[in-house]
């Protein structure tokens, strides 16, 4: 028989038994959702750690201040970093090249009485090198401003403002925290994630040395700094963690790029062990019920089959008409699934921070699969039907 | 055109065997119109199935157009009923989902037909036993009569040399039963077809040429 109307045939015949089929579908929506999810959740962390490379660069680390209380670190509540001691780093430690520190402040921006959370940075003129922060307009915050109430925009933050109806944004006074600053700069909008604060974006950055005398006393706890050889975090490491217990008799623990990308990995690799976990259950469950839904429709259709056979159907014709009729039935279940997949892998992105994508090879994938759980759970009932000897399929009722 | 020589059939019913058909001799001739008549549950059927090609007897001898059936794979046997053998059966056994014309095209599937091909020789045989119109209509929208007319349209429809039908008449009422009659007695008589006619009504079987009662089961010619 010739294969379109066979699917014609088997579309006609599963739409007889919605139910039935409806039930059978779902465990192969989930299947083959968690499948697509998890094959584009993996590439779309190898794309994220490409990403990560090209942006920053690989020689850059972050180093952090370990709050743990451990052998040679001071308790909780320390002072943090002096500003003084990060800029002697450089010269003190021959791996790092130039550094970039930089405190979180947390307040709100005031427009028109008008108010919305805003964090903020207090940052050096090196920061906007370090991480890449392009300008929309005006300068970057620079060393040279010193305790001068000036600040950069970030690219929400602008959005926001403008969105309150505000004219030309450099030279105009916003208030963030009881305080006027005059905006000097509008930065760009910049890819999240990675060693980026997301303040970047979603805040304002003001001079590093302003913002360590604001009266809530915020503290250099972190700071990014490149390193002169191409990524090997290792010497850089022994050399600023030396330097801050030797100095400061502080703990600090330095995070390279591979490290980071190594992070992504793990967390990619749990998603990828529960959809695969969740994925390959489903579709057992599926398979079995499309295995059911099939055997119905054989039983059901005895006579049926019966009756091709006397009209000159052969084994194979009503082996093949089955077997269509499964791999129809799983294959609608593979397209719900491929929405649902896509669906899942959009939410995960939500949660991460990574950038969505859904690749071709994965959607090939869920549509392989699908057909192939159709032909291995279909198979059997299949060839059920295909035994029947004519008169005792013709004769059941 | 068919021999059947000293055909058995037992089924065993639980630890029983029970022997239906007690070697039937017959023959059939091409062209020819018999009637097979015998009282209910005599084993017409199980004969009928024999004949074509859908059950295998316990023993004997079966020549179709000369040729012997045994050993025959299943492949082979299906192309014969395929091509050869036309059924009507006493409860139509239409395909409730498909069109009076996609049923009468039914056994051209199995030839690879295409479909365009399929429905145009479909209209033709519904056109022959006067159901031209109603091609578009599924079983369930026909009367029994119209609906055996379909069927009968099948049989045609893949030029079998010989048709087979077990009871046509046996659900129809007795106006309806003799439209039948007279389809298959035209069939027989303008086309050349040769005809089996399984009944348990003697005056149906008046009409065909020859007839042959089962009793008992053994055929006796009467
Ligand atoms: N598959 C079977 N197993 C057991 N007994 C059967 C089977 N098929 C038919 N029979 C028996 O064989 C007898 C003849 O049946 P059948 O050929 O249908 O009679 P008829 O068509 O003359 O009414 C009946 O008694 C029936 O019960
Ligand atoms: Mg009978």
């Amino acid at each position: 028989m010739i294969l379109s109307e066979n699917i014609q045939e088997s579309l006609n015949s599963l739409w007889g038994a919605k139910q039935r089929s409806l039930l059978a579908l779902i465990g192969i929506v989930i299947g083959i959702g968690s499948v697509i999810a998890m094959v584009a959740v993996g590439q779309i962390v190898e794309n994220e750690s490409i990403r990560q490379f090209r942006e920053m660069g690989t020689d850059v680390c972050m180093v952090r201040e370990n709050v743990l209380p451990g052998k040679h670190g001071k308790r909780g509540g320390s002072a943090g970093m002096s500003l003084a001691d990060v800029a002697k780093v450089p010269g003190q430690c021959p791996a790092i090249r130039t550094v970039a520190p930089y405190v979180n402040l947390y307040s709100r921006l005031t427009r028109d009485g008008r108010r919305v959370p805003c964090p903020g940075l207090g940052v050096t003129g090196g920061f906007r090198d370090m991480f890449k922060v392009p300008m929309a307009e005006g300068r970057f915050i620079s060393d040279l401003d010193g305790y001068e109430s000036f600040c950069v925009l970030g690219h929400t933050k602008a959005e926001w403002l403008r969105a309150q109806g505000a004219g030309a944004l450099v030279g105009s006074d916003v208030l963030f925290g009881g305080r006027l600053y005059t905006v000097v700069g509008v930065a760009g909008p910049v890819l999240s994630g990675s060693f980026r604060p997301y303040e970047i974006n979603e805040g304002i950055m003001v001079p590093i040395r302003l913002a360590l005398r604001l009266p809530d006393r915020p503290r250099i706890g972190a700071f990014a700094a490149r390193m002169t050889g191409s990524g090997e975090t290792g010497e850089a490491t022994r050399q600023v963690k030396a330097f801050f217990r030797y100095t400061n008799r502080m703990n600090v623990d330095v995070v390279g790029a591979e490290d980071l990308v190594a992070q992504m990995e793990r967390q990619m690799r749990m998603f990828t062990l529960m959809l695969g976990a969740i994925g390959s259950i489903a579709l057992i469950v599926g398979g079995v019920g499309v295995m059911n839904v099939m055997l119905v429709s054989v039983s059901e259709r005895r006579r049926e089959i019966g009756i091709r056979r006397a009209l000159g159907a052969e084994r194979k014709d009503i082996q093949l008409q089955f077997l269509v009729e499964s791999v129809v039935l799983s294959f609608v279940g593979g397209i719900l699934g491929l929405l649902l997949g896509v669906g899942a892998v959009a939410v995960i992105c939500r949660f991460t921070g990574w950038e969505f994508f859904v690749s071709f090879l994965s959607v090939l994938l869920g549509v392989g699969v699908s057909a192939a759980v159709g032909i291995f759970f279909g198979y059997y009932p299949a060839r059920q039907a295909a035994r029947l000897s004519p008169i005792d399929a013709l004769r059941s009722e | 055109m068919l021999d059947l020589k000293n055909i058995r059939k037992s089924y065993l019913l639980g630890t029983v065997e029970v022997e239906i058909l007690k070697g039937v001799d017959l023959h059939v001739d091409r062209g020819e119109m018999l009637a097979v008549v015998g009282a209910s549950g005599c084993g017409k059927s199980t004969l009928m199935n024999i004949m074509g090609f859908l059950d295998v007897p316990s023993s004997g001898e079966y020549l179709f157009r000369g040729r012997s059936a045994q050993g025959l794979s299943d492949e082979e046997l299906s192309h014969i009923r395929n091509t050869d053998i036309g059924f009507v059966f006493q409860q139509f056994n239409l395909l409730s989902r498909l069109t009076a014309l996609d049923n009468v095209g039914l056994p051209l599937v199995y030839r690879g037909v295409p479909v365009k091909e399929r429905r145009e020789r479909g209209r033709e045989m519904l056109d022959r036993v006067g159901m031209g119109e109603r091609w578009r209509h599924r079983p369930g929208e026909l009367s029994g009569g119209q609906q055996q007319r379909v069927a009968i349209a099948r049989a045609l429809c893949g030029q079998p040399s010989i048709i087979l039908a077990d009871e046509p008449t046996g659900a129809l009422d007795t106006a309806t039963s003799r439209d039948i009659m007279d389809l298959f007695a035209s069939l027989n008589r303008d086309e050349g077809i040769t005809v089996v006619l399984i009944t348990h009504d003697p005056g149906l079987a008046k009409r065909c040429a020859r007839s042959v009662c089962m009793v008992d089961g053994l055929v006796e010619t009467v």
